[in-house]
């Protein structure tokens, strides 16, 4: 069957169904999995613009999730404006400070400019810190009432469930997907993979250099600033080391390593690798379903181990995936199933 | 009518003159052979007129207009490009999309772009290879690639540097072909090159540098029995 | 002025440790043009190292280094042999990303056999202090660490500059295939420089043990200092990195009485930045693309 064809309707027919899912599905965990799926999947997909299509390795979008997470959280918490307004000032914010950042930082090259992405997202996480007057420093913003979204006097929504989290995730994920989608299929996609692949080539034949960087680093940082913003709201509670942490950062990156850089599904991929796999971890799940199969018993030195320590292993797993991808899979899952598909039409022939 | 002309353009780093008081002109049309051996400075001269450096003295105009200092990209923008002694093709894109990437230079939609690619691709005769991915294409391709991104710019002067280094007799051929019917299309170009055989055939007028400095310039006839020339490039003896 | 030479007395003592982790680091960059992100991490295991062999055998921390050194050299040589030598001639980026993750798994797999908690090594003398005149008093501890820094970078420099296999470093690190040409076995220089860096940024955790709390995370913000110093001494110049090493020390402390504790460390990424921006190559270092 044509591709052509089939993508657009496979797209729809997956939509459809998440949009219908919180109908048949009752279980707030299961509606906070999928929340935290599409949250995974628009870092990872704000990050793969700027580091996978434009070749910008910034180890610090921490600092433009933390600005769009900070900033809503603060206007609610203080001067209860609603987050649907303040979204837009952590929009206008992060666009600023990414341009302040990327002008210092795509001055450099390579390693460079790593660690210069990591040392501007230190100092906005140290400033967080410090300005305790306008952040509340170390202890954090903790806002867990949000306003009810009115429609001209009619409560569409007062989120007391996680269904409204729900939507708003899945509108915000498709979003992301959707500029990632148009970017790949415009004159941007063709500059920005330009650049990744050769620089100076790609100075040569017409392209400004940072005309083109600015504008894949501000597409980036303002999706990352949305789901700063959007895991704010949601989890109702914000500190430095949280939003704005190097942890953040790297975690951002992972997803699309995982995936495959500088391809539009590569954070997907990466993120329904990720996400289970730590919550599988963080809630114990594995070592109880070790324990069911009788490979473990719970009440031994190993079971109680587990039982303590498996949930504060999902940091370590992302450890050993990276590890293992650079190692064995560096263009990710979708670099692996690309060479198998090439692999099994090569051996069809 | 002179479309490039440079003017006692010099290059130092740190206290190397790579370029020493360079003049010539490029008239509109012709192809212009840039030949001296390695470390002459020709491409460093490259280099100057396309903007990856500017030129510590002199001045480069490009029809009439001053370039000293313009960035790369708003030199291609005017109509001068390149390519590279060691070929950079963009290794991750097919070769459509490669010379995509040059076409886009002139228009903002995909569907002109990819037809003004393949209308260059054709040139180059790789029209077989439109969707291979062009970090696997072996050296001779990867040239011809490059002059076809570089085509797909529309530039008025293509600047070529050493576009038969490392090819076969037979690859040779194809590119002299090839520079032949640019020239045909009413292209400029300037071609730096270590073939003799070539530089003779292709050129109308050839440029010789040596040690930094312009030796001499004039017809390959008049250029190839120049004693100056021939001791510059196999010694004094040989004179 | 008694306060001000105070701060800068402490000031040089601390730059000397930090001065190890940055010759650490340079080495390892100036060889294999690795960039180590794990380097804070190696020295965060050489703390739990030290912590335990004081907590179990009882052996002091500053004699524990005859230890701890030759302990970490083995552990820097294998993490070399075994992953950074498979990415040796892979883009940066994925040699970044693969450190991250090995420190990523270091730090991790510390914090699940030790737990988050912090640890405190306390000594007789953790908390003694010696009057040097003037005023002016200093760490016992952190005197006798910038003692055993400058013997251990003595003898660094006596190395690199008398050995055979020091300036078969020296020469792998200025060109490598012209090292090869010449008949070094430049894979096993790599493996001895990531040995050495290892050490002496387990060291440099043995060292500071004593006043410093000892957890997982501590890594990080060393990682990040370690690279200040390199950048700022020049990438690849062991004297760079020592002068490095003392000048973010002394900045660090002048902050930290001159402006307030909470910003010093901003005040040393700025200086970062501003060295990236202006002088890339460093103080010392040549411009090297």
């Amino acid at each position: 069957m044509n591709k052509t064809i089939l993508m657009p309707i496979v797209v729809l027919v997956v939509l459809g169904g998440l949009l219908a899912i919180p109908k048949f599905v009752d279980s707030p965990y299961a509606l906070h999995m999928m929340i935290l799926l599409f949250m995974s999947v628009m870092m990872g997909q704000s990050w793969n613009i700027l580091g996978g299509y434009a070749g910008q390795h910034s180890v610090g979008h921490a600092a433009y999730f933390g600005v769009g997470a900070y900033t809503t959280m603060m206007l609610m918490h203080t001067k209860q404006i609603a987050p649907w307004y303040g979204v837009w000032a952590g929009i206008a914010l992060v666009v600023v400070v990414a341009l302040i950042i990327g002008s210092i930082c795509f001055r450099l090259r390579g390693p460079y400019f790593v660690l210069a992405s990591i040392a501007v997202a230190e100092i906005l996480r140290l400033s967080a810190i410090n300005l305790t007057t306008l952040t509340n420093g170390a202890e954090g913003i903790l806002a867990t009432e949000l306003p009810a979204f009115k429609i001209g006097g009619n409560i569409i929504t007062d989120f007391a469930t996680k269904v409204p989290f729900y939507y708003i995730g899945l509108f915000l994920v498709a979003l992301t997907i959707a500029v990632t989608y148009v970017v790949q299929h415009s004159k941007l996609g063709y500059f920005f993979q330009a650049i990744r692949e050769d620089q100076d080539a790609a100075h040569s034949l017409g392209i400004s250099i940072s005309l083109y960087k600015n504008i894949a680093l501000v597409i980036s940082a303002v999706l990352t600033s949305l789901a700063g913003s959007f895991y704010g709201i949601y989890v109702g509670f914000v500190d430095p080391p949280t939003v704005l942490g190097l942890d953040v950062s790297v975690q951002i990156m992972l997803i699309c390593i995982i995936g495959g850089m500088g391809t539009l599904w590569g954070p997907v991929l990466g993120s329904l690798v990720l996400v289970p796999l730590s919550e599988a971890l963080r809630s114990n799940m594995i070592t109880e379903a070790l324990v069911k199969v009788g490979m473990v018993n719970a009440e031994s030195k190993i079971g109680i181990f587990l039982k303590e320590n498996l949930s504060h292993a999902h940091v370590l797993l992302y450890g050993i995936l990276v590890v293992v991808v650079i190692l064995f899979m560096p263009d990710g899952l979708m670099g692996f199933i690309k060479k198998l598909a090439k692999r099994r039409k090569q051996e069809a022939v | 009518m002179a479309i490039l002309e440079i003017k006692n353009v010099s290059k130092f780093f740190g206290g190397l003159a790579a370029n020493s008081d360079v003049s010539f002109s490029v008239e509109e049309g012709m192809i212009m052979g840039l030949i001296g051996p390695n470390g002459a400075g020709k491409t460093t001269l490259f280099n100057c007129i396309t903007g990856y450096y500017p030129p510590s003295k002199g001045e480069i105009l490009f029809d009439g207009r001053r370039m000293n200092g313009l960035d790369p990209d708003k030199v291609c923008m005017l109509g001068m490009v390149r390519t590279w002694q060691k070929v950079r093709p963009l290794a991750k894109l097919s070769v459509v999309d490669n010379v995509m990437v040059g076409a886009l230079a002139r228009t903002s939609s995909l569907k002109i772009a990819r037809e003004l690619a393949m209308e260059q691709i054709k040139v180059v005769r790789m029209e077989h290879r439109a969707d291979f991915i062009a970090g696997g294409l072996p050296i001779g391709e990867r040239k011809k690639l490059e002059v076809a991104r570089a085509l797909a710019t529309q530039p008025k002067l293509l600047l070529l540097d050493e576009v038969m280094g490392g090819l076969n007799p037979a690859e040779s051929e194809e590119i002299i072909q090839l520079i032949l019917d640019i020239k045909k299309r009413g292209l400029t170009q300037m071609v730096i090159e270590h073939d003799m055989k070539a530089i003779m055939r292709i050129s109308d007028r050839i440029v010789v540098l040596t040690s930094g400095e312009k030796l001499t310039e004039g017809s390959p006839q008049e250029v190839v029995s120049n004693p100056d020339v021939i001791s510059a490039y196999l010694g004094e003896a040989h004179a | 002025m008694a306060v001000f030479m105070q701060s800068l007395i402490s000031g040089i003592l601390i730059g000397g440790v930090y001065a190890l982790i940055g010759i650490g680091l340079t080495l390892i960059f100036g060889v294999m043009r690795v960039i180590n992100f794990a380097h804070g991490d190696i020295l965060m295991v050489g703390m739990y190292l030290t912590y335990i062999i004081f907590t179990m055998l009882g052996i002091d921390p500053f004699v524990s280094v005859l230890i701890t050194f030759p302990l970490m050299f083995l552990f820097g040589g294998f993490l070399q042999k075994v992953f950074i030598n498979r990415v040796l001639n892979a883009l940066a980026q994925n040699q970044i990303l693969l450190t991250i993750g090995l420190g990523l798994i270091m730090s991790n797999t510390v914090m699940l056999i030790f737990t988050s908690d912090y640890k405190i090594l306390t000594t007789t003398y953790s908390s003694s202090t010696i009057q040097v005149g003037g005023g002016v008093s200093v760490s016992t501890p952190l005197l006798i660490s910038f003692l055993i820094t400058s013997a251990i970078t003595a003898a660094l420099y006596w190395f690199l500059l008398k050995t055979d296999t020091g300036q078969a470093i020296r020469a792998t690190a200025q060109d490598r295939d012209a090292a090869q040409l010449m008949g070094i076995n430049v894979k096993r220089m790599s493996i001895i420089a990531f040995g050495l860096g290892a050490a002496l940024a387990g060291t440099a955790g043995a060292l500071i043990s004593p006043t410093y709390y000892i957890f997982p995370q501590v890594g990080g913000v060393f990682t990040l200092k370690a690279f200040v110093i390199t950048v700022l001494g020049g990438m690849g110049s062991v004297v760079g990195a020592t002068l490095g090493g003392i000048l973010i020390g002394v900045t660090e402390s002048m902050s930290a009485v001159y402006i307030s504790s909470g910003w010093k460390d901003v005040i040393v990424f700025v200086l970062f930045l501003l060295v990236l921006l202006f002088k890339p190559s460093g103080l010392m270092g040549k411009s090297r693309t």
